[in-house]
């Protein structure tokens, strides 16, 4: 072997060790937080999962039930999905079909800039200046399910826009322009036929929308609520359990049962977002064929 | 040239970790105080290295624990777990009293209330009660909306036990990650309810008298007021109490008087000297 040969071997290693190392990353991400949560599993593994009941400080008898803080989440998730993937889907449309070069270019500025605020500030934003016009609404708690998925929605709609976009975007041209040629407008050609077209891709963009959703923290701790309540109304505080594990984590006893039942939380939307990912994954395997 | 640069650079880090360095960790509640002590501090003795961290009443307790922390501020006492552990350890973590607190009930300022019963409070925050008029027939017929700090803070674990003994809140009871969130919210919301620091008070909402005692200095200080509670550091004396060395400084600084203008300064009851 010559000088060459064994530099570019060398090089070949360094690279596939580095690249492994994000595997070994996730690996051990998943070893460690199953190994954390565990003992919460063995020890009332049931109990956590069908009760309401969080009071993981309780001297007397603490309980950790997350299914309340559960349900806040999956609503929370719910109702910033159905805001976000609508409007996504209209300005991925628009984008991709109304628009012209000029107005295109704002919007995908503005989109982009959107994406690069940090959760924080539109936090921060939502709770000092669009709270209290919730009160004036006669809400009785001004940071509640609502504002929470508008916050959600902001910190999203980038996301979902680009990812929609591309998807119609990735459309053959030919069956836009066939549509139109067959005397179509352009509304029925862009919705009824591109879109149809590129559904799957559309939907992988739903699923990981509600994927980044779903594990928000930031949004959620500061104008959720922090109420580990089922909400009855738009203007209920939630609980999500992303706020539980920020808030408590920092204070938590380590080794104590609470801290396992704040992995167990953990773990759980660990797996609802891998099985997210998989669906996603799938789909986009179904769409490039 | 590289080569005497590196030299250097190993040299300056071991002459730096030998000078004096003192961590703190612990209570936000308390963070204020020390902050005050080691500025004033810092003028005295400036070869000193102060950090100051507040992460909670736990990680400064947990940080003298595992030597990673010389002085752990605290607003709450050792938990019974935490005293086993001094004994499983063999370490003797003491706790030096240098002021007191006093959480004030607050509510919006046009609410029509001026007194509330400590029997109330916890009905209020157990969820028996649930809106104005059923404390009291002249109040709105509204929903209180009831604040809370999350139950990593020690300001929640003094309201728990002082004024809940330790019973549970009602889950819609709101917990919020700080102080002064929850004080922004009660300024805005003309039915809202929760506890503070006095220190952390300010003039937007009111200051309700708890079974007819105000949260004063003198009634603070007396334990007349029902929900006050000591502010400690905690410094670990396994084998003797420090005579010498920043850990020293520090406590002869916090105890004078000097140290507890300060304590008055940051808002708090100062424990000596009154």
């Amino acid at each position: 072997m010559n000088k060459q040969e064994i530099i570019d071997k060398i090089n070949k290693v360094v690279i596939t060790v580095i690249a492994s190392v994000g595997i070994f990353a996730l690996i051990g991400l998943f070893y460690f937080i199953i190994k954390e949560a565990l003992p919460a599993l063995i020890n009332d593994g049931a109990g956590i999962f069908t009760s309401f009941d969080w009071y993981p400080t309780d001297y007397n008898n603490p309980e950790f039930g997350i299914l309340a803080m559960l349900i806040g989440s999956v609503l929370i998730t719910f109702l910033a999905s159905i805001i976000v993937i609508p409007i996504g889907y209209m300005v991925a449309f628009f984008m991709f079909d109304y628009a012209n070069k000029y107005e295109k270019n704002i919007l995908k500025s503005t989109i982009d800039l959107l994406s690069g605020v940090p959760s924080v500030i539109i936090g921060s934003f939502l709770l000092f200046h669009v709270s209290p016009l919730f009160l004036k609404l006669g809400a009785w708690s001004g940071e509640n399910i609502l504002i929470g998925a508008f916050g959600l929605g902001i910190l999203s709609l980038p996301y979902t826009a680009s990812l929609m976009q591309e998807a119609m975007n990735a459309v053959d041209k030919n069956l836009k322009e066939g549509a139109l040629a067959l005397g179509s407008t352009r509304f029925t050609a862009g919705f009824k036929v591109v879109s149809k077209a590129a559904l799957p891709g559309i939907l992988n963009a739903g699923i990981l929308t509600i994927n980044r959703i779903i594990g928000e923290t930031m949004v959620v701790l500061m104008v959720a609520g922090g109420a580990a309540l089922i909400p009855r109304s738009f203007f209920d505080p939630v609980r999500p359990l992303t706020a539980a594990i920020a808030g408590e984590m920092g204070e938590v006893e380590m080794g104590s049962m609470h801290y396992h039942a704040l992995f167990l939380a953990g773990l759980t939307l660990l797996l609802i977002s891998f099985v997210l990912t998989l669906i996603s994954k799938k789909m986009s395997r179904r769409w490039s064929h | 040239m590289k080569k005497v640069l590196l030299i250097v650079l190993v040299v300056s880090m071991f002459l730096i970790s030998f000078a004096e360095t003192l961590v703190i960790k612990g209570s936000n509640t308390v963070f204020p105080v020390s902050q005050l002590w080691i500025e004033e501090l810092q003028k005295v003795y400036p070869e000193m290295t102060m950090t100051l961290e507040g992460a909670g009443s736990s990680t400064g307790i947990a940080g003298l624990f595992n030597g990673t922390a010389d002085i752990g501020n605290s607003s709450r006492y050792l938990k019974s777990s935490e005293i086993q552990k001094m004994l499983e350890d063999g370490k003797y973590i003491i706790p030096i009293v240098f002021g007191y607190d006093g959480i004030a009930v607050i509510v919006h300022k046009d609410l029509g209330i001026d007194n509330i019963s400590s029997a109330d409070l916890k009905r209020i925050y157990a969820g028996e009660i649930s809106t104005w008029n059923q404390l009291n027939p002249n109040l709105p017929r509204q929903r209180i909306v009831v604040y809370s700090r999350n139950t990593a803070s020690g300001t929640y674990e003094t309201f728990s036990e002082k004024i809940m003994n330790k019973d549970r809140m009602a889950a819609s009871v709101r917990m919020v990650e700080s102080t002064q969130a929850e004080i922004n919210a009660i300024a805005t919301n003309r039915y809202a309810i929760g506890y503070a620091g006095v220190g952390y008070v300010t003039q937007d909402v009111k200051v309700l008298t708890v079974d007819g005692v105000y949260p004063t200095k003198t009634d603070i200080l007396g334990g007349i007021y029902p929900i006050s509670r000591p502010l400690f550091f905690f410094i670990e004396a396994t084998n003797q109490f420090p005579s010498s060395g920043p850990i020293k400084k520090y406590i002869d600084f916090g105890l004078s008087k000097r140290g507890q203008e300060l304590v008055e300064q940051a808002g708090y009851v100062a424990a000596y000297g009154f």
